[in-house]
């Protein structure tokens, strides 16, 4: 006999279950579950994509992308990209929440507005991007007609400096991009956290004579620290697979000379523009290992329960 | 409510609100400025788009002739296969998120908790892992070739453990009563999830039509790995960047615009008619953490 825990009276409430939860399952145990392992099995070999399996190669995929040195670029592009774009998104994202949470007037047009660039998708916005700070685009234009020149030009920029284009500016460019669009998102995460947090606690506070900046970062700010963790987390994971805007922007090959070669580009490149798809797979593992690593050194850091 | 501020405490006081709330409107209207600005370009003429003027000198159709009528592959056929791709994908996961949600959230059957451990394990893995053994398992099968191109970003996108977890967050939260009254009438669990709870769980089905719509359109990733061969398969993430990159419509910058405008278009209606699911399902899709 089987073993069985549901009692026969609800053998048909069970079966109804699995009818329903089939297709999605089916779906994760191959599409996730599934190719997690043949990722793993395809890149130790030498393999290509008509015919398969070609002849074994152990860990050397793994050993000639850490010395590959575009792959070291692609690495620190997105670990630089990610460093910087977090916290700075982050902190805007809080500023909007917060200012959102208080009792002003139009505080629903303002939460529109302030996600209104999220909505987008990122080939429109990023096409939209490279418009604007075009050499003679928008961005260019409109801080020579207020006569902002001479402070550019003080760190380097010409009038007419072509941000996406220029390896110096290209990445730090697609972070400013990306922290406009993203902030929104996450001021809708630490939205849903503030709302938490009961008025009494400031009201206790207001008693007590702080301000209101005080409030903030007496108050606020550690209570929200679940709020930090999961939103670092998602920026985390969402930074370093980094690829549309990279893509967009500088094509597979990351242009202009690697300034926007990412992770996720290189796999891109070594899948369909090398074929090497043995290679393409053990980059993934790679990317899985980092992306692993990190959530678990941001849970040291930053994780556990608040003392509140 | 509350929107009668204490009238002027203090003249300072007033000043300071003033001016903040000035600060704000202002950064309000600077996240519609790009867009506002791609409208404007699309309806100019090429030497004129490159210049700050707010009134297109002369005001043209030109540039929106062209990306109707010369682009190849033309974007009518983009727009139409986001728009079969999308609406797939999204009837996919709103008929699977809400019958497993459901499942999960109220029938008992041995495994469920493993399986949905299983569901919520999904998300550890990032579509840049899976991208290579699905393209080798998907070409063995053909669906990297003609129209099973379609097929394969569908399928691959076809349910979401977001998706899911939503949904039976909100079943969740329905009380017990209302399907047990339908029990007790007679229905099966299908006819008491298709008549009692999936029109109890409408807020939860808005924000997972619209977030799973959303994805879908905007999406770039798995249109790029398996439609970018044949451009009569493009979507309009993938043209607009295709045409940018390769077309030589690199700095050809009105119809650009005009496309990035037609590729904006369906998700704004959709926002400026739903703003509320949109922000509901973020809000809840974050709450998970």
């Amino acid at each position: 006999m089987m073993r069985r825990r549901a009692p026969a009276h609800r053998r048909p409430e069970a079966i109804a279950a699995y009818c329903m939860v089939a297709v999605p399952m089916l779906i994760f145990l191959l599409l996730n579950i599934g190719t997690f392992l043949y990722a793993a099995y395809i890149s130790v070999w030498n393999w290509n994509i008509r015919s398969g399996p070609v002849d074994f190669v152990g860990l050397r995929n793994f050993e000639r992308i850490l010395g590959d040195p575009i792959f070291q670029i692609a690495i620190r592009n997105s670990i630089y990209y990610t460093v910087v774009w977090v916290p700075l998104t982050m902190a805007v994202g809080l500023f909007l929440a917060v200012v959102v949470n208080q009792k002003i007037r139009g505080q629903t047009f303002f939460r529109a507005s302030f996600y209104f660039p999220a909505i987008a998708s990122s080939a429109a916005i990023t096409t939209l991007w490279i418009f604007l700070v075009a050499p003679d685009g928008f961005f260019n234009e409109v801080r020579g007609a207020l006569g902002l020149n001479p402070l550019f030009q003080l760190f380097g920029f010409g009038p007419h400096q072509n941000w996406i284009g220029d390896r110096r500016t290209a990445l730090n460019s697609v972070i400013v991009l990306n922290a406009w669009t993203t902030s929104g998102t996450f001021m809708l995460f630490y939205l849903a956290s503030l709302q938490a947090i009961s008025r009494e606690v400031y009201e206790a506070a207001a008693i007590d004579g702080a301000n209101a900046w005080q409030a903030f970062w007496r108050i606020t700010f550690p209570l929200l620290r679940p709020a930090h963790f999961f939103v670092a987390t998602v920026g985390m994971i969402g930074g370093l697979q980094l690829f549309d805007q990279a893509y967009i922007a500088g094509s597979p090959n990351g242009d202009p000379v690697n300034a926007l070669m990412t992770i996720v580009l290189y796999l891109y490149n070594a899948l369909f523009v090398q074929i090497r798809p043995g290679y393409a797979a053990a980059v993934g593992i790679v990317l899985f290992v980092i992306m692993f690593g990190a959530t678990l050194v941001q849970r040291r850091l930053f994780g556990g329960t608040p003392a509140s | 409510m509350n929107a009668a501020d204490a009238p002027g405490r203090e003249r300072g006081q007033t000043l300071r609100r003033r001016l903040a709330y000035t600060l704000l409107l202002g950064y309000a209207l600077l996240m519609f400025v790009p867009f506002a600005w791609t409208v404007i370009t699309s309806f100019k003429t090429l030497p004129d788009a490159t210049r700050l003027t707010v009134i297109p000198d002369p005001i043209t159709l030109g540039a929106w002739e062209y990306t109707l009528s010369r682009l190849d592959p033309s974007v009518v056929v983009l727009f139409a296969n986001s728009v079969f791709i999308a609406a797939a994908v999204t009837v996919t996961n709103v008929a699977f998120g809400s019958l497993a949600g459901y499942a999960f959230a109220r029938l008992r059957f041995p495994g469920r908790d493993a399986l949905f451990l299983i569901v919520l394990a999904t998300l550890m893995i990032p579509d840049q892992l899976r991208v290579v053994p699905v393209y080798i398992l998907f070409s063995s099968v053909g669906l990297t070739v003609g129209a099973g191109q379609y097929v394969a970003v569908i399928f691959v996108t076809a349910v979401s453990a977001t998706s899911i977890f939503l949904l039976r967050q909100y079943f969740l939260t329905i009380p017990r009563e209302l399907e047990e009254a339908a029990r007790i009438d007679g229905a099966g669990f299908f006819t008491t999830f298709w008549r009692v709870m999936l029109p109890l769980a409408t807020p939860a089905l808005a924000a997972v039509t619209i977030l799973a719509f959303q994805g879908a359109w905007n999406g770039l990733f798995w249109p790029a790995v398996f439609l970018s061969p044949d451009s009569d398969h493009w979507t309009l993430p993938l043209g607009l960047t295709l045409f940018r990159l390769t077309g030589g419509q690199g700095t050809n910058w009105p119809p650009l615009m005009a496309t990035v405008v037609i590729a904006t278009i369906p998700i704004l209606l959709l926002y400026i008619v739903f703003q509320r699911y949109f922000v509901e399902g973020i809000a809840a899709a974050g709450v998970k953490g």
